[in-house]
């Protein structure tokens, strides 16, 4: 008979953001679905499930329950960075490895996380580097009033300074607003040559509707003239915005392929990412032969494991994950992927190798046609 | 609501930046080690001995419970990189030589996961401040070391029948004219007195 080891599942099923949180909640269980229907594996996947509700406050005990009281070395869980930093120092106290699969802001390497997910030079760099030769340099940035934003923000003010570039706004909205009438206005009066939204939830829902909108009324905030251009979206909210979601550019680690077969059809990033993380963890425990932490972290230097995203792989120095790079464009609700990296970018998660010549053949760039 | 943004720096690209540890070998070296590389530095621990091109670090991480004055080729405060005094003990003394070493930032042993990259940017800003200070305050000191010149040269001005005001502004406009420091303008008239004398 096979042994059974428990690994911990720490997603809200509810609250602000449990459109992403479920698509990396159901991709880390079609993973021990998958493993464990696997006659070749040596072990079957149990989980252990906690389910924080959006609340940021549960995060922490319902972690120490995972960890002691169930006795689970490995925890795939947390989608914002508020609730991944409230739970660092538990795993460090206990002992315990966290999966994080969801895109981040960069600028940490704690030896308790293992980032399955994109870092800034696998989202924002190559989406600038995709958007500004196409749309022009002067953008309008926008976040919720949160890290995310603020960070992400703040790596493209450097760019776009780079490329000599003027940033004709930046606002922040608190989380959960939706007022953003103001903002509009701001942004029509503005005239940007694209649109930074690094808002989450139903803030980026509410102002996509109404840019969407102002892009009916007038035509120089159409997609294809001024898109809005982001980091974080993904398949998974794209029935909650609907038909404003047209045009919409974004970019990840995978896009669906509506002609793939099966779940991964319709699967966010979020999604997919998440199921190659538990990949990830069942390649190293056969590789270690034992699910102690330590050993799991050297069993995955240098191990090239399959996964829905293609074969990617952890970079020892940074635990940060190597993974091509997509560019999807919404297109009858679906992402049509637009460019893609040659093979894997590796990552950089404190852009220490980002030279200010990094986007510099656009700094004299003039955009031509704006209609592609 | 609104955020108010400051216009800072640039991210630094730390990518390849050289990184010296002085300290012993320990658990707390191999973890600050480990860091160091993942940020992307370039990082190496030594012990005792610092080695010769030390100068070509862009940092010096040092032992603040073991180390002593004698295995920096410096004087105390005179370190040509940034400085992190990694300070286990904290016994007054010990806090003191950290000090008269002037660190630029610290970091408390253990040494873990966080606060390395934090430690890197504080202690690049501080260092940079701490040498556009020594630079100012070496002008300063050169132009408070020429005030006599300028008092010698206002009065042979005077000499020659203007007021001290006249004088001064005659001083301005030479100094003006020929683009260079009131200083320089300055010395010039004193040095020339002699030829001015024969002439």
């Amino acid at each position: 008979m096979k042994r059974s080891i428990e690994i911990g599942i720490l997603f809200s099923r509810s609250g602000d953001y449990q459109l992403l949180s479920n698509a990396s909640r159901e991709g880390v269980l079609a993973a021990i679905e998958a493993i464990n229907s696997d006659s070749r594996r040596s072990f079957l996947l149990r989980a252990r499930e906690r389910d924080p509700q959006g609340q940021i406050e549960r995060y922490g005990p319902h972690c120490v329950e995972l960890l002691r009281d169930e006795g689970v070395k490995h925890i795939f869980g947390c989608t914002t960075s508020w609730s991944r930093k409230e739970v660092i120092p538990l795993l460090e106290k206990h002992g315990g490895l966290l999966w994080y699969a969801c895109p981040y802001e960069g600028f940490e390497t704690n030896d308790h996380v293992i980032y399955a997910h994109a870092c800034p030079n696998q989202h924002i760099v190559p989406l600038l580097d995709f958007v500004i030769p196409r749309f022009g340099r002067d953008p309008f940035l926008l976040g919720s009033n949160y890290i995310w934003g603020w960070e992400l923000n703040r790596v493209a003010r450097d760019l776009i300074g780079d490329v000599n570039g003027r940033v004709l706004g930046e606002r922040y909205l608190p989380l959960g607003d939706t007022g953003i009438e103001r903002l509009l206005q701001e942004i029509e009066a503005a005239r940007p040559s694209f649109i930074l939204n690094n808002l989450i939830g139903q803030s980026s829902h509410a102002f996509l509707r109404a840019y969407a909108e102002l892009g009916r009324r007038d035509r120089a905030f159409a997609p294809e003239n001024c898109p809005v251009v982001s980091c974080n979206l993904t398949e998974a909210e794209l029935s909650a915005i609907g038909e404003a979601a047209e045009g919409l550019l974004s970019v990840g680690p995978h896009f669906a392929d509506p002609r793939a077969t099966g779940a991964l059809a319709r699967a966010s990033s979020f999604h997919a990412s998440a199921h190659a993380a538990v990949l990830m963890l069942a390649d190293a425990l056969e590789a270690a032969g034992s699910e102690d932490p330590d050993s799991i972290r050297k069993a995955l230097d240098g191990l090239e494991v399959e996964t829905p995203l293609g074969p990617i792989a952890i970079d020892g120095q940074t635990q940060h994950t190597s993974l091509p790079v997509r560019i999807g464009r919404v297109v009858g609700g679906a992402f049509e992927v637009v460019w893609e990296s040659q093979g894997r970018q590796d990552p950089d998660p404190y852009l220490s190798y980002l030279g200010p010549r990094a986007l510099q053949r656009h700094a004299h760039l003039r955009v031509v046609s704006c209609n592609e | 609501m609104q955020r108010v943004i400051r216009r800072n720096s640039r991210i630094p690209n730390l990518g390849g930046k050289r990184a010296l540890v002085l300290h012993r070998p320990h658990a707390n070296v191999a973890a600050l080690l480990r860091q160091l590389t993942a940020i992307g530095l370039d990082a190496e621990a030594v012990w005792p001995r610092l080695p010769e091109d030390v100068g070509k670090a862009d940092f010096l991480f040092f032992d603040v419970d073991m180390a002593c004055d004698e295995q920096f080729p410096w004087q105390p405060g005179e370190a040509p990189m940034p400085l992190v005094a990694l300070i286990g003990s904290e016994a007054p003394g010990r806090i003191e030589w950290a000090m008269s070493h002037r660190a630029d930032a610290h970091l408390v042993k253990p040494i873990g996961s966080a606060g390395i990259y934090s430690t890197l940017l504080i202690a690049l800003q501080k260092f940079e401040e701490r040498q556009a200070l020594i630079a100012e305050i070496a002008a300063l000191r050169a132009q408070v070391a020429e005030r006599r010149v300028i008092v010698q040269a206002v009065l042979q001005l005077m000499e020659l029948g203007m007021n001290e005001d006249e004088a001064f502004s005659r001083l301005r406009s030479i100094a003006m004219h020929r683009r260079v420091t009131l200083e320089l303008a300055a010395r010039s008239i004193v040095e020339d007195r002699p030829r001015r004398q024969i002439g």
